[in-house]
């Protein structure tokens, strides 16, 4: 038994250490770890959401889940949607990077003003654009009636694909200021010398950004890519406020799936099902994401 | 000269597309309600007119939902620093078994949707008799905000030298005084980003105000303000705007006094490329 100073210490330190992440603990428990398990615990159960009352039916709500329609509409959905808002975030996150990495004219005004959209509460951004979006009395009909693009006003948000696409663009607005500053910090460490020795290798600018830029940001879009799918897979707000799933249900997420089965339908346990269905497909995004998160910290 | 020229007209016209929605919020908030039903509308108010806003503060409920937001916004960002402070301290210097699937646990609830908490979340509100309070709203709103606040310190104070709290602890410091006079004042600047991201967090959630809260005295901006908008017979867009402009000015104070904070908050969270 080792009964030095040192261990002494090390133990108290051990100890201390204990009591000062008890309370993040004690929390964690109490508001995330219990209701996890009790949603999954719910699922297996019928259950009227007023009364709370009804009766535990096994597996036979993910059986009902699997069979109906409205799960793999809203799946698709929901994977229309992330691909379509992720691809647009990716690409116009870049290129404002590249823009604002730059030298231009006011350049933290113009920083300030690209990243205001991350962080305007969401139902600011669905107030806004539905007042643009507005059929009659909207900016955006008027300037494309009056540019001549169309003749007829268009319907944003009440028809389709018109409804996807006005969200899958509302959505890249919202969250490519997301992408501008993540790699925007990562150009400004590529070194100089990388752009210096392409130069003189005769690469155009072109040639450059696909030779040197894009390699070193290789790295940091993995991250970006995974977490913002894991974010889009999951977002609320935006859709329900700005759509609420319609018209009909085409455009209806697994999110909102869930909080219609909850809240709408009355159906709790069905609603946990469908839950904890989605969870099961977003732990694969996680995993890769935490995997990748412990090898860069292990290095 | 030319380049430069033009170049700098497309960087600022594609930033002012981007801006253009919020310019168009401010400028709507301004309008006379004739104005609105103008064809072809004014780029700028005719006759700007502050009369919306004087109506969001006497005829609705807007104050109440504003300071219902200000105390909610407050107390999650509190409660939260407060314990996420510890925590990442002892996440980051100190050793025990466990401490790095603990860390990965953190990120884990970091990802969780929300969706998945809510259901469980709302029956235990109701058997516990909080449903309808801001005290509920404060627990739930710990979920995502508790997570991120501990992942976003733990990269901060990762960033301390460790020499620092050594040479204290030499000097016969205690493991608490150490931080108190060492640690914590390198914090502080990650600890106030980190504030500054759960208060807005916390402002902006609409979810589990939605879910959890169905009274106008405890409601939130976020369903307070959606409320105005369900509940109007005719939808008056000038009020909505003004409310919307009067719900982002913790924002632009935030973005006109704290920018750097923002910015560094931003490059130390989850994308440390």
């Amino acid at each position: 038994m080792s009964r030095s100073p040192q261990a002494l210490l090390e133990r108290r330190y051990a100890r201390l250490g204990l009591l000062l992440i008890a309370p993040t603990i004690v929390v964690f428990c109490a508001v995330i770890v219990y209701p996890l398990l009790a949603a999954i615990y719910l699922s297996l159960f019928q259950l009227y959401t007023p009364t709370l009352e009804g009766s535990f039916v096994g597996i036979s709500n993910y059986r009902d889940l699997l069979a109906r329609g409205e799960f793999w509409i809203s799946l698709r959905n929901t994977l229309v949607w992330t691909v379509g808002t992720l691809s647009l975030q990716i690409v116009l996150g870049i290129g404002m990077a590249l823009m604002l990495h730059q030298a231009v004219w006011f350049r933290s005004l113009a920083r300030s003003l690209i990243l205001f959209p991350y962080f305007v509460s969401t139902v600011v951004a669905v107030l806004v654009w539905r007042w643009l979006f507005n059929d009659l009395y909207g900016i955006l009909n008027h300037m494309l009636i009056g540019s001549g693009v169309v003749d007829m006003p268009v319907d944003y948000l009440g028809s389709m694909p018109n409804a996807m696409i006005s969200m899958i663009l509302v959505g890249a607005w919202k969250y490519f200021p997301f992408v501008v500053i993540a790699v925007l910090a990562r150009l400004q460490t590529i070194p100089d010398a990388l752009y210096e020795a392409a130069r003189i290798d005769g690469a155009g600018p072109i040639a450059r950004f696909f030779d040197v830029t894009l390699p070193q940001l290789r790295d940091v879009l993995v991250v970006i890519i995974l977490l913002r799918a894991i974010w889009d897979f999951k977002e609320f707000d935006l859709i329900f406020l700005l759509t609420g799933g319609g018209p009909v249900i085409s455009t209806q997420t697994l999110p909102l799936l869930v909080y219609k089965e909850a809240f709408a339908l009355n159906q709790m346990g069905m609603a946990a099902a469908y839950a904890v269905v989605m969870m099961a497909i977003m732990l694969v995004f996680m995993i890769v994401y935490i995997r990748q998160t412990r090898e860069k910290e292990a290095s | 000269m030319m380049r430069r020229l033009l170049f700098n007209l497309m960087v600022w016209s594609a930033v002012l597309i981007v801006a253009f929605p919020l310019f168009w919020m401010v400028v709507t908030s301004l309008k006379p309600q004739l104005e609105l039903w103008a064809r072809p509308p004014a780029f700028l108010p005719i006759e700007p007119t502050v009369e919306h806003y004087v109506t969001l503060l006497q005829d609705t409920n807007f104050l109440v939902y504003f300071r219902n937001s200000i105390f909610l916004s407050t107390a999650t960002t509190l409660v939260v620093i407060g314990v996420a402070t510890l925590g990442a301290y002892s996440l980051v210097r100190f050793t025990y078994r466990g401490r790095e699937s603990l860390a990965m646990l953190v990120l884990f609830t970091y990802l969780l949707p929300s969706v998945v908490l809510i259901l469980p979340l709302y029956l235990m509100m109701v058997k516990l008799g909080l449903a309808n309070t801001l005290f509920s709203l404060v627990l739930a709103y710990t979920t995502f905000a508790l997570p991120y606040a501990l992942w976003l310190l733990r990269s901060f104070m990762a960033g301390i030298p460790e020499d620092l709290e050594s040479a204290a602890l030499v000097d016969g410091a205690s493991r608490m005084g150490a931080f108190r006079d060492v640690i914590f004042p390198q914090l502080l600047p990650g600890i106030i980003s980190t504030a500054l991201f759960t208060f807005i967090l916390s402002w902006n959630e609409y979810l589990f105000a939605l879910v959890l809260v169905n009274s106008d005295a405890s409601r939130p901006l976020t369903t307070g303000v959606m409320n105005m908008l369900i509940s109007s017979f005719n939808i008056e867009w000038s009020l909505l705007m003004a409310a919307s402009v009067m719900m982002s000015v913790p924002l632009i104070i935030a973005f006109a006094f704290l920018q750097k904070y923002l910015t560094r908050g931003f490059g130390a969270g989850a994308v440390k490329g």
